[in-house]
């Protein structure tokens, strides 16, 4: 490959990350709050006015957590789809959406804090991915892809029936409401903290899928092509697998549980960047994050009462991965 | 350049299945041919010599790690042709976060010599069978692994492209590589230097003529053979 196009590989992802972030500013831009881009600008070097500080400092979370979250999830979503080499894996393959709605269930349950509430449901997302990892490690089926699969789909519905039993037992009128609202996925909830503690360990994770780069595509060859090629196969995909759980244990307790993303936005990416893991993993990252915010500023779009964003991205990410898939089949 | 030692090495899988003991040395620029029925353990000895499996007893002694190719078809990757030959440089770079203009240049250059450069840029799942294994061997030149191991390695080709994939082996053994590879086309196995038959009476090792002399494939595949079982040519 010629220098130039070497060069070509590095700036579509950059140019897909600058995107999104160009897409934040505009979002902020809008609205009632509306603040101009120079404006913004001015207000992050502390030369703003009063205006530009309140709408950073009222939306500036939500929308930290709204490019975090879709970043996390198409991050992990990416992944998992190259890992499984299945178009179809999702960020919640190992059963972590599920957990970390068990986790969050239960703190709402006992009354917890929002803070307690996004702690939980971090570790029930963790404990559900864990489970399925060690549950896949103790089978001895050929590379192990297909145990992960099922020991997944395993974790997801013990921690589905852990959850329903919740809403069965929860007070219909007090909590359940609760339950059902923050299961559905809002980024309206994020605090700046909670922003900045979902940010940190999506941070670690991406790290973790980005550096290994070129080995997420010997990874995806299968555990024989790996080995023959030098790579400790096992080892660096538990390593590539708890990267992505971690991610989207991080988001969907920020979030809730937003679906499709994950799915959507790595196929959208690879549409623009190809196959390549070192590429597709920070594109698709920045469009999720970019699905992310166009959901949010959808959310509050029509009227006061907003509209959860786990059902706005279910009711866009559906029609939009078929059309996506149909374009994508046509083309080949 | 040093070879390849075996010392009563025994392949299996577990307990229901084991090959007997193999003691074999092979000089680097040797092709051996590995023949048997199906089911006779082929994949497993490769597997093993590969370090894919774990040897039953007996030593391997050999430097640097083998290189191990699966047969036509069991490769499915969507990016480049160009991306997954310059993979074959892996072990270079433990600790980079990728490849290299290096690396891309070697896959190219390797790529250009076994005539498929024009290739490069195509996903690798829309080759053909015989395109793919020839991109797959380009990666053994890149990997550049002192033992090439190959299963099948003509298996599903046209005779133009079991031609050139022979060819490449050929290529890959003149540089000082060990190169095992089982085959079912006895004209392959004949022009090798020597075969390994493994059959149900044990492991024989020698010169092709005399391993594939008409009462020895008799007694291996249990059929009477006027050429090759899978192309009726001649043998010899």
């Amino acid at each position: 490959m010629d220098p130039v196009s070497l060069r070509k590989d590095g700036l579509l992802p950059a140019g897909l990350i600058l995107l999104a972030l160009t897409g934040a500013i505009l979002v902020l831009g809008t609205g009632p709050l509306g603040v101009a881009p120079g404006a913004l600008l001015a207000a992050m070097i502390g030369q703003g006015t009063v205006e530009a500080e309140l709408a950073i400092a009222l939306r500036g979370p939500r929308l930290l957590a709204a490019l975090t979250c879709g970043a996390a999830l198409a991050g992990a979503g990416a992944g998992f789809q190259i890992l499984f080499r299945n178009p179809l894996a999702a960020p919640d393959l190992l059963g972590v959406s599920s957990g970390a709605g068990l986790g969050a269930a239960l703190a709402l349950l006992v009354g917890a804090g929002a803070a307690l509430v996004q702690g939980a449901a971090f570790v029930g997302g963790l404990a559900a991915g864990a489970l399925a990892l060690i549950c896949a490690a103790m089978t001895r089926s050929g590379d192990g892809r297909l145990a992960l699969i099922l020991c997944g789909v395993v974790a997801g519905a013990l921690a589905s029936a852990g959850l329903g039993l919740v809403v069965v037992i929860a007070d219909p009128w007090s909590q359940l409401p609760s339950i059902t609202y923050w299961l559905l996925g809002s980024f309206t909830r994020a605090t700046l903290d909670e922003a900045i503690g979902a940010l940190i360990p999506v941070t670690l994770g991406a790290a973790v899928l980005i550096t290994l780069g070129f080995r997420l595509d010997i990874l995806s060859l299968g555990d024989e092509q790996a080995r023959s090629l030098g790579l400790p196969a096992r080892p660096l995909r538990l390593l590539a697998l708890a990267a992505a759980a971690l991610m989207t244990s991080s988001a969907v307790a920020v979030a809730g549980v937003v679906g499709w993303i994950g799915l959507l936005a790595p196929h959208a990416a690879r549409l623009i960047v190809g196959e390549q893991a070192g590429r597709l993993v920070p594109a698709a990252m920045a469009m999720g994050a970019l699905f992310a915010l166009i959901i949010d500023r959808l959310a509050t779009a029509f009227g006061p009462a907003e509209i959860p964003v786990g059902l706005l991205s279910a009711a866009i990410g559906a029609p939009a991965f078929l059309a996506l898939f149909i374009a994508i089949s046509r083309r080949s | 350049m040093t070879g390849m030692r075996l010392e009563g090495l025994v392949a299996g899988r577990g307990q229901e299945f084991r090959l007997p003991p193999l003691d074999l040395t092979a000089d680097s620029g040797e092709t051996l041919a590995l023949i048997g029925p199906n089911g006779a353990g082929k994949t497993t000895l490769l597997k093993t010599l590969a370090g894919l499996l774990t040897p039953l007893a007996g030593v391997i002694v050999q430097t640097g790690s083998p290189a191990y190719l699966p047969p036509p078809g069991a490769v499915f990757a969507g990016f480049s042709a160009l991306h997954l030959t310059a993979l074959g440089r892996a072990r270079l770079r433990r600790w980079s976060q990728s490849l290299t203009p290096d690396d891309i240049a070697a896959a190219r250059a390797a790529l250009d010599r076994l005539d498929i450069g024009e290739f490069a840029d195509r996903p690798f799942d829309r080759l053909s069978s015989g395109q793919q294994q020839l991109v797959l061997i380009a990666r053994m030149f890149v990997q550049d692994a002192p033992v090439c191991l190959l299963d099948e390695p003509l298996a599903l080709l046209d005779p133009a492209h079991a031609k050139a994939v022979e060819a490449a082996i050929r290529t890959l053994a003149g540089e000082g590589r060990v190169v095992i590879a089982s085959t079912h086309h006895l004209p392959f196995a004949a022009r090798a230097d020597r075969v390994l038959a493994i059959g149900p009476e044990g492991i024989d090792i020698g010169p092709s003529a005399h391993i594939l002399a008409p009462d020895r494939i008799r007694a291996l595949f249990g059929v009477e053979l006027s050429g090759c079982p899978c192309c009726g040519q001649g043998l010899s």
